[in-house]
């Protein structure tokens, strides 16, 4: 990351529902959260302009703070002014708009294809066609495919360093092909495979399509090298941004780095936070249309983007990648998949409403834990150092775990907030929990590529909401029978407190964030332990939420019959907010022994989902000041070329 | 947040307004536009046509002449770039019209030549985008389509089966839409159909024996939905998917447009797009007079009318009552920002903002 003096940032967030913006300025000398806006994204009806919601955003920050940001026409107000007006940087990062439909081609699904999965990873890419050697297809076959894919860019891998040339440059001459077909829309086409056929690449796409040309990806069978291929995408992901007509392409000419994808924020965060604190952490943003996972096991990172899990605009296509049985595992009572789809359905008819029944709340949840859940597995894979490949395995440790988007952080209840995250994580060991409501992390990762110093003040003058601090017991600790042996001890003076939480319940002290206590915890019964541990003393900030024991177990012992869900996940519903016990509607028991029986197959059946291959994966070799800096020369062509080509 | 930054989910429910739509071509598709700048259009013209790319055959013509170098193709060929061909037509052949002549196995288009080979494209499906409107055009992207400005009432709903129709609007029978048969007298024939109850299966097979042009209603169970699409029949849902009743403020409000030429442009919005399912009924305006636009900037202030969209009360209409300054403790255990609404029934509710939606 290199290090770019500035005053007052301004960076803005565009996601499919909200538009967020963040004021970072230096207070006494240090930066600091000053103010965030947040408005309706007006990408879509009836607006069809997103720099509506990006002025109304800014307004709310003005109102706060009294600083005009913008000028008559619009534009951001930039260098800041005397009096105090406009920013002296402003940045922004979009997970909205369709995904890159981009085409995959490579040598060796093990290989090249599987470093140029790792490579879309952190951009929001569609594979929509993928080519390879062991493609089975004639060329005309692979050429349709390819052409009536209808992709905005061709992204070519294979070939390592001195490696093969002759088969990369077939699949080649299929994309040259393809883009020739389609004269009048050319697909771009980023070429990161064996450096030794640039040359000919060039002549075959010189003058007839956008050309992207970065390191190749695997240079050798043992190595990869996906970070320049990444920033390539980023721009494509920009340009396409652009083209879309409602306002981004002045967005991206105002901002210092265009307009970066959220998920490369996150990758960023992850792998800094993992550094500074020297352990595992998991970052997970679930969007109305698109879901983010991002997660350093031992100093890996590893990032999975999934465009099928949106909680909004995605909710019907989430219930299909999820698998209809994930998510009835998460309901109280039984739901066919019409009663689910009914809901999904809804869901994206008004994608920015919140559940308002009790009914609508467990659908909503089950949703937002299969899409969790679904992300967990499918990042797994790449945790292999640690994680045996077994989906049922437990977690890592995790030290911090970082939640995003609007139906995970604006329950308005922290505990909730908090248990979603284990029931769908289902972490060991001591974590701590934060929560990111107004879009912190983004700005940050946007803000990391041009001044990391103050992306670690920022962090540090607590700008994401602290929920508190986990315990969970790892095992299967026995209802009804002590679990954990928890003592609390506040640290300036006070009354020390014992509890005995017993097995297949949560407990939460409450204790504010701004308040420390020692806590002692034995995890008591056969097989039990925490981090791995019998027994744990430390010193503990607390949170929103609290200090959460979770005595539940792992794997977590959720019932597999509704009817017995329907006793336990009330309950802990109401050990998570400390509300009384909201029961299952009577009606809905009634509804449950009425469909003992399996109803008839009606309508489209989820098939349960394969776990995706994990998109990307890094060595811990990230270089602080080189990783995400961006290649300024020839960027600025290769922009205007791409602008053109997707206009 | 205050609530004078806050701008709800918005629906346009207009008597009379200027409106301006797209009618675009499909995404996939290639074509021009057929009409011009400032051109007065009427329902039925159209204004945009294209084709949808089709698959592509390869064929080794210099294989087939057994050519050493794929530049000797170059002479021998009968068709160029771009043109149309016919099944069996003469594509390459020695330049005296003797010996080998290479046929083309399908009807298309020459797609390229090159490298001793020759693509065609097989015919591609031809679209053809109505104006759907009457107005005028307002402004013309080349190769997609046009923008057509009109003034009228228009409606806009939440689901639509991806098609548009044009027809004059009736209420259903008072027994429902069902009650109207297959085999009865053709009397709702080429008409627009309103519901006021969810629409059953029984319903989508009278529009599809009656030839209604299209049918709104409030709602439909989602097992009808892929039924609903292969009808030619326009099908608006106003409210979404269950059982949910119309609202007797969007009953009312199309009740009196009974009788007119409607326009149901039943679009089944993509996830991102700028656009909604819509009816939409011409109204003339005095000459040189021009009613007003929607209000983009409408924001939830006490007496504002306000649909609501989820929970118990879906479907919904009443007046903001108050705003409270804090999140509202919901039942189910949600704390978040809330306004009580005065429903129309008389009742109050404490309602998600989230959950609420704005007419203009």
């Amino acid at each position: 990351m290199s290090e770019e003096r500035s005053g007052s940032i301004l960076s803005v967030d565009f996601g499919n529902v909200h538009t967020r913006a963040v004021l970072i300025d230096l207070v006494e000398g240090v930066y600091r959260l000053v103010a965030i806006g947040e408005s309706r994204t007006t990408t879509g009806f009836p607006w069809g302009d997103v720099r509506l919601g990006l002025s109304r955003a800014l307004e709310q920050i003005s109102q706060i703070t009294g600083r005009r940001l913008t000028q008559k026409n619009g534009r951001i107000l930039q260098p800041e002014q005397a009096d105090r007006s406009g920013v002296d940087m402003f940045l922004a990062t979009a997970s909205l708009g369709r995904p890159l439909r981009t085409v995959l081609m490579g040598l060796v699904p093990e290989v090249s294809v599987a470093s140029g999965l790792h490579a879309v990873a952190g951009t929001y890419v569609q594979i929509v066609e993928t080519v390879s050697l062991g493609d089975a297809r004639s060329e005309e076959e692979q050429l349709n495919a390819v052409v009536l894919s209808r992709p905005d860019l061709i992204f070519i891998t294979g070939g390592t360093e001195d490696g093969a040339r002759a088969s990369v440059l077939g699949l080649a001459r299929v994309a040259a092909l393809a883009v020739a077909l389609r004269k009048a829309q050319p697909p771009a086409v980023l070429y990161a495979g064996n450096s030794a056929l640039v040359p000919d690449i060039h002549a075959l796409f010189d003058d007839k399509t956008t050309l992207l040309v970065a390191p190749n990806v695997r240079p050798s069978l043992e190595a990869e090298d996906v970070e320049a291929a990444q920033l390539k995408l980023a721009m494509a992901f920009n340009a396409l941004s652009a083209q879309l007509g409602t306002g981004f392409e002045s967005i991206g000419n105002m901002s210092h780095l265009g307009i970066l994808p959220t998920a490369q924020s996150y990758d960023l965060m992850v792998d800094y936070l993992a550094r500074a604190l020297d352990g595992n952490v998991l970052a997970v943003d679930i969007g109305s249309a698109v879901s983010t996972l991002a997660v350093s096991v031992d100093k890996r990172v590893s990032t999975i983007i999934r465009t099928d899990l949106g909680i909004g605009h995605g909710a019907r296509d989430l219930l299909d990648a999820a698998g209809l049985e994930a998510v009835q595992a998460w309901l109280p009572f039984n739901a066919s998949y019409d009663d689910l789809l009914t809901y999904a359905l809804n869901k994206t008819l008004h994608p920015g409403g919140v559940p308002e029944t009790l009914h609508e709340l467990y659908f909503e949840y089950a949703l937002l834990r299969a899409a969790v859940g679904s992300l967990v597995r499918g990042a797994r894979p790449a945790w292999h150092s640690v994680v045996a490949d077994d989906p049922d395995a437990t977690m890592p440790p995790l030290k911090r775990i970082i939640a995003a988007g609007a139906a995970l952080t604006r329950t308005g209840r922290p505990g909730l907030t908090a248990m979603l995250l284990l029931d769908a994580i289902e972490p060991t060991g001591v974590t701590t929990l934060y929560s990111d409501p107004v879009g912190v992390i983004p700005a940050l990762g946007a803000l990391a590529h041009l001044n990391p110093a103050a992306v670690v003040q920022v962090l540090d003058g607590n700008s994401l909401e602290r929920l508190g601090v986990l315990f969970s017991v790892t095992g299967r600790p026995r209802i009804g029978r002590a679990a954990l042996h928890v003592k609390i001890t506040p640290l300036k003076g006070g009354t020390t407190m014992t509890q005995e939480v017993e097995g297949g319940h949560l407990w939460i002290y409450p204790l504010s964030a701004d308040s420390q206590v020692q806590v002692e915890i034995r995890a008591v019964g056969r097989g039990l332990s925490i981090d791995g541990k019998s027994s744990v003393r430390l010193d503990v900030t607390g949170g929103t939420a609290g200090l959460i024991f979770d005595a539940r177990g792992r794997p977590l012992p959720l019932a597999l019959k509704a009817g017995e869900r329907a006793a336990q996940m009330p309950l802990w519903l109401s050990e998570a907010t400390g509300d009384a016990i909201r029961p299952v509607d009577e009606l809905w028991l009634e509804t449950l022994a009425r469909d003992a029986e399996p109803p008839a197959p009606k309508g489209k059946r989820a098939k349960p989902e394969k776990a995706p291959k994990p998109k990307k994966q890094r060595g811990g070799n990230r270089k602080k000041g080189t990783s995400a800096e961006p290649d300024n020369q020839g960027e600025g062509d290769e922009m205007d070329e791409l602008r053109n080509l997707f206009s | 947040m205050s609530y004078e930054t806050y701008f709800p989910e918005q629906r346009h429910i207009l008597a009379l307004a200027a409106i301006r739509r797209e009618r675009f071509l499909p995404e996939r598709a290639i074509g021009e536009v057929e009409a011009r700048g400032g051109e007065k259009v009427d329902l039925r013209d159209v204004v945009a046509r294209g084709a949808i790319p089709a698959r592509y055959l390869m064929i080794d013509a210099a294989g087939f002449f057994g050519l050493k170098d794929t530049d000797d193709l170059k002479p021998m060929m009968k068709v160029w770039e771009g043109a149309r061909v016919e099944a069996r037509q003469v594509l390459a052949g020695k330049p005296n019209g003797r010996g080998k002549k290479l046929l083309s196995p399908v009807a298309g288009v020459v797609a390229h030549v090159g490298d001793g080979r020759i693509i065609l494209e097989e015919t591609p499906e031809i679209i053809e985008v109505e104006a759907g409107l009457t107005g005028q055009v307002v402004d013309i992207e080349e190769g997609r389509g046009v923008v057509i400005e009109t003034s009228g009432a228009v409606l806009q709903g939440v689901w639509g089966n991806n098609r548009l129709q044009i027809g004059t609007l009736r209420a259903e029978p008072s027994d429902g839409l069902e009650s109207v048969g297959d085999e009865m007298n053709m009397q709702f024939r080429g008409t627009v159909v309103l519901s006021r109850r969810p629409l059953r299966a029984a319903g989508l097979r009278v529009a599809q024996a009656q030839s209604l042009s299209g049918v709104i209603a409030p709602s439909m169970d989602v097992s009808l939905i892929d039924r609903a699409r292969e009808l030619r029949s326009a099908v608006l849902l106003t409210e979404g998917f269950g059982a949910i009743r119309m609202s007797s403020f969007v009953f009312g409000f199309l009740e009196g447009l009974i009788g007119k030429q409607t326009t149901v442009d039943a679009l089944d919005a993509d996830r991102i797009g700028a656009r909604r399912p819509e009816i939409i009924v011409n109204l003339p305006v005095r000459s040189g007079q021009r009613p007003p636009e929607p209000d983009l900037n409408l924001t939830l202030k006490p007496g504002i009318n306000v649909r609501i969209t989820r929970g118990d009360h879906a479907g919904m209409v009443g007046a903001v009552a108050h705003l409270p300054k804090t999140p509202y403790l919901l039942e189910n255990g949600l704390r978040v920002p809330c306004a009580q609404v005065q429903l129309s029934a008389g009742e109050s509710a404490f309602v998600p903002l989230a959950n609420l939606e704005v007419f203009g």
